[in-house]
């Protein structure tokens, strides 16, 4: 079974940084929970 | 099924499996039909994850599950982009570096062969069980609903799946389940219209919302915790993290998936789009569910969706008077949606909050009703705990939705099987060749021999798969289990990834150790407590680790050992 070739490791291509791009992550699911949260009292 | 839904059924499944053939062309080497020959695309990965892990069961079973009790199980993907972080900074750059073709090797570079062994066998356990039941879950549903033999749906979607699996390898998978996701996005969006479009000409799309979120059927947040409760703001987070990195993180169905990435960035943002992504798909599902509940509030549903346990039923003595009192409570559900609806546009906040309450006794009288079917399906020898949820849907869609739309619904559930059945099927065949084949039955053989040997492994697994789905049927309540049987062996999993990714100074003997310990602790958690499976990962998991550690710490000269740096995480 033939060795798998060594593939590069890139930059994110938006926002610079893997850390930043993890924050914005973090961030869209609290937006995405509060959302949600103020969804389910709207038509409660 | 019409002339024009068979036409459309055929035509997309014929060209899916024709662009995954065409795609797949030049896998003639073990690497490009195991791994793509590592060329793949962010985005053909992203929709092949989402594809392998949306099976049909998803679509028919969640959006009954929003029409039956609301859209809160959407909750359960909140710890799904917590995982990817996780999984992102830690694991990809790892199994890249480490040049791995699956998840289990890489425990043999870290620990040792037999830990490699186990993780391997718990894999082909639990994937090759559950690859049984991704045939036959919707095969039992569609053959309810269109009246075909079980034999006959399980047969065709198995021989769609193993034919170009077999043929085309990982790149056939992958590329047939970017078009099996876009004719998934498709049916669902042309779905949610459809359902609107044939709500009464009184009822606007506000009310709708309304009235479902009126009835509880827009829940999509409920913050109150329960042990038992598998759908909660803290289980999903929690567990759903847990189960979502084990997953990811250490099933080689999804490993391998983001291992055909042409760089780590690739294989990164394949998973990144699928922690963003897959709340709203989710969301967007169940959303249709809930206006399935509306449009049945105007249009009478039967008394149970499964017309074989409707039959079982309309002989007892207790069944005229059940649905009669079903019948009065539709009348008085309909009248009183209708009234809170009109009321609402009205702008009267007394009377609207009196319509309200009107409304809610409505659906509760509704809903008893139809518990008490359901119960004398059990009393009349049927299953026990008996729920229709399954064929909600799939009946809304045979009876209401226009000629073609009915084809290519039907199509989603298809396409959606085949996806995540040709995942399953592809990973067992790579987990088989290379962690056991290839490691003690035939070392150092050549390229070719590797790749038939991949290509018969496919075909054992398709068979086997398609065999299971043919006698799952006659397992009775074994189902239920079988159905929870990944919750039962994740947290083992996941604790010896979290071992070897984030305590060096752990071995191999206490890594297997823990993991033995942390299987009887999840075997005994399902076998004498009512704690729902969703937090049957975190459990597991901990043992491990724990076991793992104390071993560690027990053993003479335990601390010794350091990983090489392309093995450490980062």
């Amino acid at each position: 079974m033939p060795e798998l070739r060594e593939v590069p490791n890139e930059g994110p291509p938006f926002l610079g940084t893997w850390r930043r791009v993890y924050i914005g992550i973090l961030i869209y699911l609290a937006a995405i929970i509060v959302v949600f949260y103020v969804f389910t009292r709207a038509y409660r | 099924m019409r002339p024009l839904d068979w036409i459309v059924l055929v035509t997309t499944l014929c060209s899916i499996v024709a662009y995954g053939l065409y795609r797949s062309r030049g896998s003639n080497t073990v690497d490009r039909y195991l791994l793509a020959g590592k060329t793949m695309p962010w985005y053909a990965m992203a929709l092949s994850i989402m594809a392998t892990q949306a099976s049909a069961i998803t679509f028919i079973s969640t959006t009954g599950q929003a029409y039956a009790d609301g859209m809160r199980f959407v909750q359960f993907y909140f710890g799904l982009p917590l995982a990817m972080v996780v999984i992102c900074s830690t694991v990809v750059p790892v199994f890249h570096r480490t040049k791995v073709y699956t998840a289990y090797e890489y425990l043999e570079q870290r620990f040792d062969s037999k830990t490699r062994v186990l993780g391997s066998l718990i894999f082909l356990l639990q994937r090759g069980l559950s690859a049984g039941m991704t045939i036959y879950a919707p095969a039992i549903v569609l053959s309810a609903i269109l009246q075909w033999p079980e034999r006959t749906t399980t047969s065709l979607m198995g021989a769609v799946v193993v034919t170009y699996t077999v043929l085309g390898g990982i790149k056939a998978v992958t590329w047939s389940d970017v078009q099996q996701m876009c004719v998934i996005f498709l049916g669902l969006v042309i779905a949610l219209v459809t359902v609107l479009v044939l709500l009464p000409s009184s009822v606007s799309f506000g009310d709708a919302v309304y009235l479902a979120g009126a009835a509880g059927r827009l829940n999509a947040v409920t913050t109150t915790f329960q042990w038992s409760d598998r759908f909660n703001i803290w289980s999903g987070l929690l567990g759903g993290t847990f189960l979502f990195l084990s997953y990811f993180g250490c099933d080689q169905s999804q490993v391998q998936r983001y291992l055909t990435g042409k760089s780590i960035a690739q294989s990164k943002l394949s998973l990144l789009f699928n922690a963003v992504a897959k709340i709203p798909m989710q969301f967007f599902i169940l959303f249709i569910g809930a206006m399935v509940f509306v449009f049945y509030l105007f249009i009478q549903p039967p008394l149970l969706f499964q017309q074989a346990e409707l039959l079982r039923i309309q002989n007892r003595p207790e069944f005229a008077a059940i649905q009669q009192q079903y019948d009065r409570a539709y009348a008085h559900r309909r009248d009183a949606a209708l009234a809170l609806a009109q009321e609402r546009r009205s702008g009267d906040g007394a009377a609207e909050a009196r319509s309200k309450a009107e409304y809610r006794a409505a659906e509760k009288e509704f809903d008893e009703a139809r518990t008490q079917a359901q119960s004398l399906v059990s009393a009349a020898g049927g299953e026990k705990g008996f729920t229709d949820t399954n064929y909600i849907f799939l009946t809304f869609v045979t009876r209401f939705l226009p000629v073609g739309i009915v084809g290519l619904v039907i199509a989603v559930i298809f396409a959606a099987t085949m996806s995540a059945s040709s995942g399953e099927i592809n990973s067992l065949a790579t987990v088989t060749v290379v962690d056991l084949y290839r490691r003690f039955v035939k070392r150092g053989a050549s390229d070719h021999h590797y790749l038939v040997a991949s290509r018969w492994a496919t075909l054992f697994w398709g068979v086997y798969a398609v065999a299971f789905a043919g006698i799952a049927g006659r397992l009775g309540s074994l189902i239920v289990a079988v159905n929870k049987v990944g919750s039962l062996f994740y947290g083992t999993l996941l604790g010896c990834f979290v071992l070897a990714f984030g305590f060096r100074r752990v071995r191999g003997t206490a890594t297997f150790i823990g993991m033995l310990v942390g299987e009887a602790a999840i075997l005994s958690t399902a076998q004498f407590t009512d704690v729902s499976w969703l937090w049957y990962n975190p459990i597991g998991c901990a043992v491990v680790v724990v076991t793992a550690l104390l071993v560690t710490a027990l053993s003479p000269g335990g601390a010794s050992s350091a990983i090489p740096e392309t093995q450490r995480a980062g």
